[in-house]
């Protein structure tokens, strides 16, 4: 599916052109469980709704954003500068700048929308292990990922926790995802161990992500594969089996 | 007309009157009214607020305000706290102090957060500024104690060191002893965030011997309790307190010492610290318990009784951050003894496991909001939750502030009806008119969206992740959240259409962030190509995304708005979409 441009400026006053129904996504029972007839008005108040996704009109629509900038003499550098701008109209819902498609009440189509598609191959990029191995769920920071391995039960006395590098959990974490530095590259790659099994299965990915292209056999010697344990300690990973 | 008003009000009686005004908001305010006005106030502006470093470039801000004393910046987007951001994405603060080194000889306050601090900054930090007073680095990286032993030996007026959550290179544990002994100005030090070996103590308390005005200290880890006392005994005048480990033997002497140290604190207000806690030394905060306004148990693995004899103690408590080993039973608790209390953080011990492995439910949050009327922050992890809770708790405490509801496991239904949270998180937005924080959890549609943009007008930051069915979702909260500042969404099926049709909304935010949703390269290219006053960056660590379809999804967007244009400290995972920037690397 092709992306047209779809630069307009709206016409002034909103007009609602069509009340999205929310009976059509289901569910009366939320609606009276708040209590309220809040939202038996219409939500969605736009442009003209075009159902034409290819209809385009060009604009040099850059002057009215570009003014609200130069109001305060270059107010960049303030948090509020752009809502203190006089030329932003607070009281719209939709700024009076451009839009670079014009939104069509049409829920995304099941057909020709890739990002369904799209989303299961994003999403099978995170879920690794059947769903468990979440990068960054739950949120909760590095530090108190540390903190957390203990067995609760009367274990007041036994407070001595492993110093654990990379947020992996004792008995029950799922999350088996490693970071990796090569000496000499600033920017670490993140692995997932549970893939992998054995170490030349590790290394092969590890020198992939690193860019370090395989000749023959001989840059196996070259590299080598150290991991640090919970006393802080860098060791070879080699010496230990899998 | 005009002269008249020029002549009666000189720009001294102006720039006297502007000092009365501190408030970012109000200086912006004042400096629109005229020219002269501007001048004036761009003159005597002592307090920066950067709250995104990539915004405005150094230069800028120094052209504008070349009087500046106190500065902060902010770097990482907030995903950054959850390994969401790669390592070496930027956020570099080394280019900033070496432009203020220069114009701002007299600056005073440096305030960083999540920004990545090398010992070079520290070093140029320690030889440029001859008053420097402030440092505090919140959550930041890239440094080692060689940088604060740098610090410590140059500031001869230092006030504040706080290096809260940050990672620290441990080199040396004799930093602390490069503060000169004509140092007295502490009055607050912060460094909890250092491992075992990175203190030397005697050091520690020689500083605070000699820090009469010291306020707040917050001790790392390895300070064994039998030296808390030591340190209490030389800094009665402590408001705010953490600890390092709270566990020893149980030993009649130890504990009686460390009873009446704490007693001696007739000022202490607020505590934290608490790993390895050894439940039988709790009642030595007994005598101080009643004055506690503050209480940080979040990293205590105490259970449920010994934690609600301690909360029972503290009828004035206004701030609980603790670990879920509390309970519902400890919540209910909670609620009957604490009547002012304003801000409650319940955090997981166990967040990867499958199962609950303690009895905390929606229950103990539903006690609290019955219990604290005055209840203002909540930060609640939890394994199920029902929309009659959240209605529940949104009917009770309607000035909710900020409402952040983490459900374990990602897409969770209302428990009872099996139903998603929409009308639940519905009626939080309803209700609580002033909400300026919400973060979404458990199963969700488009609906909750819907009633976000209509409710949620003061709403300044949304964080979403597994939610919504479609790009409808996305366009109301973008179109109806009319004081919206930062977005930031994980995993959620949102694309191009709401992104392109809201392009313009995206200028009044200060970012968005996006990962693992359905937003087109070809999108993002558009927006970049269009959109000369944002700079959208797209992340991918696997390859570059123009090697593949335009249709294909980026794995991570950040989209913020720039004066500066795109940046170029930019790593080879990331990509500008901006048409200037012609090579990707």
């Amino acid at each position: 599916m092709e992306l047209q441009l779809g630069l307009a400026l709206p016409p002034p006053p909103l007009i609602p052109i069509e009340t999205f129904d929310l009976n059509s996504y289901g569910n009366y029972e939320t609606r009276e469980a708040l209590g309220s007839n809040a939202l038996s008005w219409p939500l969605l108040k736009l442009g003209p709704a075009d159902n034409d996704i290819n209809n385009i009109h060009h604009h040099n629509s850059s002057s009215s954003s570009s003014s609200s900038s130069s109001s305060g003499g270059g107010a960049g550098c303030k948090k509020r500068s752009f809502d203190e701008a006089p030329f932003f109209d607070e009281k719209r819902n939709v700024p009076k700048t451009l839009h670079l498609l014009l939104w069509t009440n049409q829920p995304n189509d099941e057909d020709d929308d890739p990002s369904n598609v799209l989303h299961e191959n994003s999403s099978s990029a995170i879920f690794k292990n059947d769903g468990e191995g979440l990068v960054g769920w739950p949120p909760v920071k590095t530090w108190r990922k540390k903190v957390h391995h203990q067995i609760p039960n009367g274990g007041a006395e036994n407070n001595r926790l492993p110093a654990v590098e990379n947020g992996i959990g004792g008995r029950a974490s799922k999350s088996t995802y490693v970071k990796v530095k090569m000496e000499g590259v600033p920017i670490a790659r993140k692995i997932d161990l549970s893939v992998h099994h054995s170490f030349e299965g590790l290394t092969n990915t590890v020198m992939r992500m690193f860019g370090i292209c395989k000749i023959a056999d001989g840059n196996r010697k070259i590299f080598k594969l150290t991991y640090q344990d919970r006393e802080g300690d860098w060791l070879l990973a080699e010496d230990v089996p899998w | 007309m005009q002269k008249e008003m020029a002549y009666s009000f000189p720009d001294e009686v102006l720039k006297h009157v502007f000092t009365f005004i501190q408030s970012d908001e109000d200086r912006n305010a004042v400096s629109l009214v005229c020219k002269s006005w501007y001048e004036i106030e761009r003159w005597c502006r002592r307090k920066v607020f950067i709250g995104n470093c990539y915004a405005v470039s150094p230069r800028m801000v120094i052209r504008r305000f070349p009087e500046v004393r106190s500065i902060e910046l902010k770097g990482k987007p907030h995903f950054a706290d959850f390994n969401l951001v790669p390592d070496g994405w930027g956020g570099y603060v080394l280019q900033w102090i070496a432009e203020m080194a220069g114009a701002y000889p007299w600056l005073g306050e440096i305030r960083l957060k999540r920004m990545v601090v090398t010992d070079e900054s520290l070093e140029l930090i320690a030889k440029s500024f001859k008053n420097f007073k402030v440092l505090v680095l919140f959550s930041c990286e890239g440094f080692s104690t060689d940088g604060l032993a740098a610090i410590a030996a140059s500031c001869k007026n230092l006030r504040e060191l706080d290096l809260r959550e940050s990672e620290v290179d441990d080199l040396s544990g004799h930093w602390l002893a490069h503060f000169p002994e004509t140092c007295t100005s502490l009055v607050s030090l912060n460094i909890s965030c250092l491992g075992s070996d990175e203190v030397s103590f005697s050091a520690l308390e020689r500083l605070v011997d000699r820090c009469p005005n010291l306020r707040s200290l917050q001790l790392n880890r390895g300070v064994t309790l039998d030296k808390i006392a030591n340190i209490l005994r030389r800094a009665p005048q402590l408001v705010d307190f953490g600890t390092g480990n709270y566990a020893a033997e149980l030993q009649p002497d130890v504990f009686s010492n460390l009873a009446g140290a704490f007693s001696s604190c007739k000022e202490l207000k607020s505590l934290s610290g608490f790993w390895d806690v050894v439940p039988a030394y709790l009642p030595a905060l007994y005598s101080i318990c009643p004055r506690l306004t503050s209480l940080n148990l979040s990293y205590a693995t105490i259970q449920s009784p010994d934690l609600i004899k301690l909360v029972s103690h503290c009828p004035r408590l206004q701030r609980l951050l603790v670990l879920d080993y509390v309970e519902d039973s400890g919540l209910e608790e909670l609620a009957s003894s604490c009547k002012d209390l304003q801000e409650l953080r319940v955090f997981p011990s166990d967040p990867f496991g499958a199962e609950p492995n303690v009895s905390l439910t929606e229950q103990g949050l539903v006690a609290v909001s019955l219990g604290c009327p005055k209840l203002q922050s909540v930060l609640y992890f939890c394994r199920r939750m029902s929309n009659a809770a959240l209605v529940t708790i949104a009917q009770n405490c309607p000035n909710l502030t900020c409402f952040r509801l983490c459900i374990i496991e990602p897409k969770t239904a209302d428990y009872l009806t099996l139903e998603p949270l929409d009308a639940g998180f519905g009626a939080i937005v309803e209700h609580c008119k002033d909400l300026r924080r919400l973060s979404l959890s458990g199963l969700l549609t488009d609906h909750v969206f819907e009633y976000i943009g209509t409710y949620g007008k003061k709403l300044e930051m949304l964080s979403v992740a597994f939610a919504g069915d479609s790009d409808l979702g996305l366009h109301h909260v973008l179109s109806g959240c009319e004081s919206l500042r930062k977005l930031e969404i994980r995993d959620c099926p949102f694309g191009d259409k709401a992104l392109l049709a809201n392009a313009a909304k995206l200028e009044t935010m200060r970012s968005l962030w996006m990962s693992s949703c359905a937003v087109s390269f070809g999108a993002c290219k558009l927006l970049g190509q269009k959109m000369p006053k944002l700079n959208v960056e797209v992340i991918d660590e696997t390859e570059p995304p123009d090697s593949r379809p335009e249709s294909y999804p980026v794995d991570k967007l950040y989209i913020y708005r720039s004066v500066a244009g795109p940046r170029f400290d930019m790593p080879p995972f990331v990509w500008s979409m901006d048409e200037a920037v012609k090579i990707l690397h």
